[in-house]
């Protein structure tokens, strides 16, 4: 009788392992994607019910999709890349952190295998930022995100004598912070209206807008001349712009809503979130260009790619991943649903006519920009929260309460230029 | 098994679970707070403490709690003793009165935000009545005694049916002998009021009391959407240093400090508005 037990209970010990999955029965290869990009609910829900499916009905593979912060991403690949453990298939980050993983050499060698993929040609200026000095490709550009302008179309009745219609939505010459500023107060005059809208509230994004904007566009550079007299001027010139902006400004933390509510006519966000106002009023709205400074029209470009770890379990899965990934159909998809926009040219010209087309029409002809300044976001890892801080503190104590440019700068720059120094990184 | 050992045996799941989620949470924040490099040091501290923005946030918490929570004490004793008698449709007018208490934070915060800023209800109305010409503005760091406002509008809005409960719960349990026998002795309204339910409601008030300064020194939701960190409360310059700047050793600051405030708060609730129990002392 006791042995009877026995064998029922080894044979109910080995079904539950097959049942388990836990000795491979043969189901579907499951990769792990892990992904610092697409982490908010709502987008995490777009890759794991619209992206990630029709893939799976495809090839069969399985995707895992953990979303993961940078420095969670770091700490689990070195530790994986150093005991030979790697379980992870592809990454999915900016270019700052690939290019910190290829630099600590945990990244495949893509080169001969993004020439096979069909049908697409990658934007030069991406593929370029993919490649290492070596002529290494270590990731596959995946989606772009930037930064731009809206403008209400009513704004338009009150633009400043020298300035056309054509020459914000061009972005030509006489499309200057200046000419932003005359405007401005253009509106203000004949309404009483301050039109002008940043997103400063906490969660807001107006760090990007100084260091990546009005920094270069003054400067020439977003960091290395943060205390300079250019900046000096800079700091001025936005204290001056600050007296038209919306004073409400310092609670938005998106553009969005405050655009549709006509609390402002013109607005600077990023992409993604100034999409809904475009979405939901298309005919209102024109997504234009920003403003040139003395040292040209400085405005950040995030790249975001896709990298297969040294040692992956499984590289060809993964590489049918990315395949998928970037194929033009899938990239307007993202577009579409999330707001980032596509890093293959196909896909640019496949988007339909509508409100995307607004957006990817604007984003366009600022990087199109002959006097275009591209910066990238500097990667300073940890560090990157303490950096934005710097800038949001210059803000608040030169704009909002008044202090002297030249006494704060003195007293901020110094911890800038340090971080950079802790992090060996050149300043940018 | 000795059955003096039973109680404790009894005390063993709540006891680790104190452990597991606030004393470890707690030996956490300290080790962060308190330590560099892995041997104690005070320089997370003074890095918290140099920075103007935590005074502001602990003058700024204070503050509120002071602006609203008599408020709210106030408005929910006269709210209570209107409803503590019977009349047509008292049940639905209680349940009128509680229907904040259900709302978050974060949704009353954006109610609010979106009657108020220069294109909401109040704006509107106060525009079409031909009362004013321009909108009044209560959003920005230019309008921050506004922003304050607004926050206790919706603070008190939200919060004052707990205290509205709470109260009415003590008020029931008042004996209605004691009443009808000062009545018959005489005794007016006020009298009765100041002499019988008042002092009868201490115990009550006293929790009540506990409940929402604690909660106030948490305040958070309200502020974020409403003023962002124009007015920056300890709560929320945590969770920024958490999130944004991501210096958690300050961040535990920030939640060491309110933790601080709401023992050494609690503690004089308790000596000072002792509750006395009117059965007891006869």
């Amino acid at each position: 009788m006791k042995k009877a037990v026995g064998i029922l209970g080894a044979l109910l010990l080995v079904a539950a392992v097959f049942a388990s999955g836990c000795i491979s029965g043969g189901g579907p290869t499951k990769i792990v994607w892990a992904s610092t990009q697409l982490n908010p609910p709502e987008e995490r829900a777009f890759v794991l019910n619209e992206l990630i499916p029709p893939f799976k009905d495809k090839t069969g593979i399985d995707v895992e999709f953990v979303p993961i912060s940078y420095s969670d991403l770091a700490t689990r690949l070195e530790g994986e890349e150093q005991s030979g453990k790697v379980t992870i298939d592809v990454v999915a980050d900016l270019h700052g952190g690939l290019d910190y993983f290829n630099a600590k050499g945990w990244l495949t060698d893509l080169s001969s295998k993004i020439k096979t993929l069909q049908g697409r040609t990658f934007i030069e200026s991406y593929m370029k930022y993919a490649t290492d000095k070596n002529g290494k490709v270590f990731y596959v550009p995946w989606m772009s995100a930037t930064y731009v302008m809206v403008v209400n179309k009513e704004a338009f009745k009150y633009l400043p004598s020298g300035l056309t219609e054509q020459d914000v939505i061009q972005g030509t010459d006489k499309w200057t912070y200046d000419a932003l500023l005359a405007w401005l107060k253009n509106i203000y005059e004949k309404t009483g209206k301050k039109a002008f809208g940043l997103p400063a509230g906490p969660k807001g994004l107006l760090h990007r807008f100084i260091h990546g904007y009005l920094y270069p566009s003054f400067t020439g550079y977003e960091a290395k001349k943060f205390d300079s007299p250019e900046a000096i001027e800079m700091w001025n010139y936005f204290k001056e712009l600050w007296k038209y902006t919306n004073p409400a400004s310092t609670t938005w933390d998106a553009m969005s809503d405050p655009l549709l509510q006509g609390e402002v006519w013109i607005a600077w966000d990023h992409t993604a979130r100034i999409k809904n106002a475009i979405v939901t009023k298309p005919d209102k709205f024109v997504v234009v260009p920003v403003p040139r400074g003395p040292k040209g029209r400085g405005f950040i470009v995030v790249l975001a790619g896709l990298a297969i770890p040294k040692n992956a379990p499984h590289p060809d899965e993964a590489w049918k991943l990315i395949d998928y990934l970037t194929q033009p159909e899938t990239q307007v998809k993202v577009l579409e649903k999330v707001g980032f926009f596509p890093t293959v040219k196909e896909a640019a010209d496949a988007v339909p006519e509508g409100p995307l087309k607004i957006l990817v029409k604007g984003v366009t002809a600022q990087s199109s920009t002959k006097d275009a300044l591209v910066v990238m976001i500097p990667n300073l890892g940890e560090k990157g929260g303490e950096f934005s801080g710097i800038y949001r503190e210059a803000f608040k104590r030169i704009v909002l309460q008044g202090e002297d440019p030249q006494k704060v700068l003195s007293e901020l720059g110094p911890k800038l230029h340090s971080l950079f120094k802790e992090k060996g990184i050149p300043e940018p | 098994m000795k059955t003096k050992y039973i109680p404790y045996l009894l005390l063993l799941p709540a006891i680790a679970y104190l452990l597991f989620f606030i004393g470890y949470p707690l030996v956490q924040a300290l080790y962060l707070a308190f330590t560099k490099n892995g041997a104690f040091s005070l320089d997370t501290v003074r890095r918290a403490t140099s920075d103007p923005t935590f005074w502001q946030a602990l003058k700024y918490t204070i503050l509120l709690a002071i602006a609203i929570v008599p408020v709210q004490l106030i408005l929910a004793l006269i709210l209570a003793l209107a409803v503590n008698r019977a009349f047509k449709g008292k049940d639905l007018t209680i349940y009128a009165l509680i229907i904040p208490l259900t709302i978050s934070d974060v949704a009353a915060g954006l109610i609010w935000y979106t009657m108020l800023s220069d294109y909401g209800f109040m704006n509107k109305l106060l525009l079409n009545l031909g009362l004013i010409s321009q909108p009044i503005h209560f959003f920005g760091y230019e309008y921050r005694m506004m922003e304050f406002l607004a926050i206790v509008i919706a603070e008190v809005w939200r919060a004052t049916a707990i205290v509205f409960v709470i109260i009415l719960a003590g008020l029931q349990m008042i004996s209605k002998e004691y009443l009808e026998a000062a009545e018959v002795f005489g005794a007016g309204y006020w009298t009765r009021l100041r002499k019988i339910v008042i002092p009868m409601l201490k115990p009550s008030i006293q929790s009540a009391l506990i409940i929402r300064t604690l909660f106030a020194m948490q305040v958070f939701g309200v502020v974020w959407i409403l003023a962002g960190r124009d007015i920056p409360v300890l709560a929320g310059e945590g969770f920024y240093q958490l999130t944004e700047i991501k210096d958690y050793g300050v961040a535990s600051i920030y939640a060491l400090t309110i933790a601080l405030l709401s023992i050494i708060l609690g503690a004089l609730y308790v000596k000072f508005l002792k509750a006395e129990y009117l059965e007891v002392r006869t």
